[in-house]
């Protein structure tokens, strides 16, 4: 007698106490019983109790939808519903996500009398959840990006075997995905030179972040092949690439349509100094031909500068250097500092026909009109981006200012303020003449 | 149109016809206890919405069904490939007010509707002082709910999309077959039921019509089923002392015993 009484103490302090909310409902869905359990998380004594309510009323909103239309046709139909993800009001506070599962119970005849149901807390099962949606739809972006690029995309193992290919792969290559399962990637991409770019690609990939090689196909069509470690694999495992192979024939026809035009362009550039030079000589008058003459063939020495470097931006020693030619060697201009310094095509012309007047005037009046004389340049950045180029001379006659500004004066302030931008100081030192100049570059 | 909606048939193989047309949220086995009940009487069919239940879920597009009047073209199609006259619809919740729609689209080959738990618009219209029962905020928030609960949907009911054999029913009874659909498809399916408003149809409605409504109904107001008997042609509501959204699941012999009336009126 007192074993059994005590038997049932336990099994209701199971059921009051149990740590999941236990909830009894008739076939209706109307509460017949709530454990202590849910009345707490629930708070449902400061809401005056469940008296005459129904399980969905105390669902939030769509939950009460999802029980009308789901929960309540499931339990008539299959006699059961699982893990029912839903909110359940809480009187003063947040809404508490739970899972829901039901079991019905039926009479003799088969007919459904009540329903059963365990509710457990859900909030952290929740929070992972949730996480884990966010992941799934960044994934799914991610994932409709490779699928719909027309790159073909290849993800391969350490030995260079398809583990998946996507859409564009097919398309490239002609080939269905699933026959290039496991083949190797640099035996499927055939027409790529040398046969094993792929294993060299891997050993470039050792020293730096990516591997990036062009190639041709039989039918002529430029390709570029992208190899990239992706950074994921766990330690001891072995690593996985991306392999990238992308069309890039229209770009490579557009690049030697421009390289034809600016071949021919600079040509007939070159043709036409030429031929202004050669009507100079026939036409001008001495005194001011050969001044002439040497200007358009600074002009011309600048443009070959610039035509000589391919990415079409020019050094500014290269430029200092035909200045020295025309000074009479390195003796005589001295220059330091002007490393790895470039400058666009339009600056580099002004700055080559300023440093031709200044050697030329230099050679006429200045110091190197005198045995002894030199100059020195230079250059250094000053902060980020401002070049400062120093013109002096020395060793020279004395000087003096001139009476009147010349045409070379005036020539360098124009080319280098308007064109350049420049800050231009020149001093008329008596021990020689100092020019300064100071501009942005790669503004 | 037969398979695609996975149409099933019994009864008579002569006479006046009865199509069940189920509710969002379910399929046909909702008819399991209403059903059977006019073998003797009708040639009785039931069928899944397309998207729904059996159907063909390749089927479901989503531009086509964005209107309810896209399962009610199907409806038409399977009263015309079964050649079917003189029928009796019978619809539930959505589906109610899908074969009203139908009834309109060929009322020559309808001779009754049968509507148990209709709502035109679920959705509160303030301006019109409609009270449908819930605010568009509830019914956005069921399109997230919708989300969450069918998580765990392609694992479990992939095999059966795919065409698992007959035998391997027992596993199958496992998990949750019953109302589980492509999560894709509840939701915008969801999305078309609860957002729809079809007031004009009802109140456009060409054949007559039994309403058959709970009294406490948790989704449609007893103010709805007013406005529908009022404002519907050829309307007669029948409320039953009932509670819940799906009486023809609850109180099915209630169900029968009100359909029988109606259908034996003259």
């Amino acid at each position: 007698m007192d074993g059994s009484r005590k038997v049932d103490s336990a099994l209701t302090e199971l059921v009051e106490d149990a740590p999941c909310g236990i909830v009894m409902t008739d076939a209706d869905g109307r509460l017949l019983f709530v454990n202590d359990t849910l009345k707490r998380w629930l708070n449902l004594a400061a809401a005056g109790g469940v008296c005459g309510q129904r399980l969905p009323d105390l669902m939030v909103g769509p939950g009460r939808i999802f029980y009308e239309t789901h929960v309540a046709p499931m339990m008539h139909l299959q006699g059961f519903a699982r893990e029912i993800s839903c909110f359940l009001k809480v009187t003063g506070g947040d809404a508490l996500p739970v899972l829901l599962s039901g079991v019905a119970r039926r009479n003799g005849d088969g007919k459904l009398v009540r329903c059963d149901y365990t509710i457990f807390d859900a909030r952290e099962r929740r929070i992972y959840e949730e996480e884990l949606r966010l992941a799934r739809v960044k994934a799914d972006e991610l994932a409709a990006i490779v699928r719909t690029s027309p790159n073909a995309i290849f993800r391969v193992n350490d030995a260079g075997q398809v583990r998946s290919a996507n859409a564009g792969a097919e398309t490239l290559l002609g080939t269905p995905a699933e026959q290039m399962l496991n083949q190797p990637v640099q035996d499927l991409v055939h027409f790529a030179t040398p046969c094993d770019w792929f294993d060299r690609a891997k050993a470039l990939c050792s020293c730096a972040s990516e591997a990036v090689l062009e190639t041709t196909d039989a039918e002529g069509r430029h390709f570029e092949l992208t190899v990239v470690p992706i950074g994921e694999a766990a330690e001891g495992a072995s690593m996985d690439y991306s392999v990238v192979l992308r069309d890039i024939t229209a770009r490579k026809k557009a690049e030697q349509r421009l390289k034809v035009a600016l071949g021919e362009m600079k040509h007939r550039v070159k043709n036409t100094l030429a031929v202004v030079a050669g009507i100079a000589r026939q036409t001008l008058p001495t005194e001011i031909r050969d001044a002439f003459i040497g200007r358009m063939q600074a002009l011309s020495r600048a443009h070959d500068v610039l035509a000589s470097d391919k990415h079409e931006l020019a050094d500014v020693r290269d430029l200092l250097d035909l200045a020295a030619a025309e000074a009479g060697g390195e003796d005589r201009l001295r220059i330091s500092g002007a490393q790895h310094l470039t400058l666009p095509p339009e600056h580099a012309q002004s700055l080559s026909m300023a440093l031709h007047e200044l050697a030329t005037n230099a050679l006429k009046y200045g110091a190197l009109s005198e045995p002894g004389g030199y100059i020195t340049v230079e250059c250094e950045l000053v902060g980020e981006n401002l070049l400062r180029m120093v013109w002096q001379e020395r060793d020279g006659p004395p000087v003096s200012p001139p009476s009147r500004q010349g045409f070379g004066s005036k020539m360098i302030n124009t080319l280098l303020k308007f064109d350049l931008g420049a800050e231009v100081r020149i001093d008329y030192n008596p021990e020689g003449l100092r020019c300064q100049i100071e501009f942005e570059v790669g503004s | 149109m037969i398979e695609q909606n996975n149409v099933t048939q019994s009864g008579r193989g002569e006479g006046p016809a009865m199509v069940f047309v189920h509710g969002f949220g379910c399929d046909q086995s909702m008819w399991a206890d209403v059903a059977p009940a006019f073998e003797e009487s009708h040639r009785v069919v039931t069928y899944d919405l397309t998207g729904m239940g059996q159907s063909d879920l390749s089927a479901y597009d989503p531009r086509r069904y964005d209107d309810l009047r896209a399962h009610a073209d199907d409806l038409k199609g399977i009263v015309e490939a079964l050649d079917l006259d003189e029928v009796v619809l019978v619809g539930h919740s959505v589906g109610a007010t899908i074969a009203l729609l139908a009834a309109q689209a060929m009322p020559e080959k309808v001779s009754r509707l049968v509507l148990v738990s209709p709502s035109p618009c679920f959705m509160d219209d303030a301006g019109e002082g409609y009270r449908g029962g819930f605010s568009r905020e509830d019914l956005e928030g069921l399109i997230a709910f919708l989300d969450e609960n069918h998580m765990g949907w392609s694992a479990q009911m992939a095999p059966t999309i795919a065409g698992q054999s007959e035998g391997a029913e027992a596993t199958d009874k496992l998990t949750q077959s019953f109302c589980r659909t492509d999560p894709k498809i509840a939701r915008h399916f969801a999305r078309v039921t609860f957002l729809s408003d079809e007031r004009q149809a009802f109140a456009d409605n060409l054949r007559p019509a039994l309403i058959l409504h709970c009294r406490h109904d948790a989704l449609v107001p007893m103010e709805v089923a007013e406005w529908m008997e009022g404002r519907t042609p050829e309307a007669t509501l029948r409320v039953l002392d009932a509670t819940g959204h799906c009486p023809h699941m609850t109180v099915p012999t209630e169900v029968v015993a009100e359909m029988r009336a109606y259908l034996s009126q003259g």
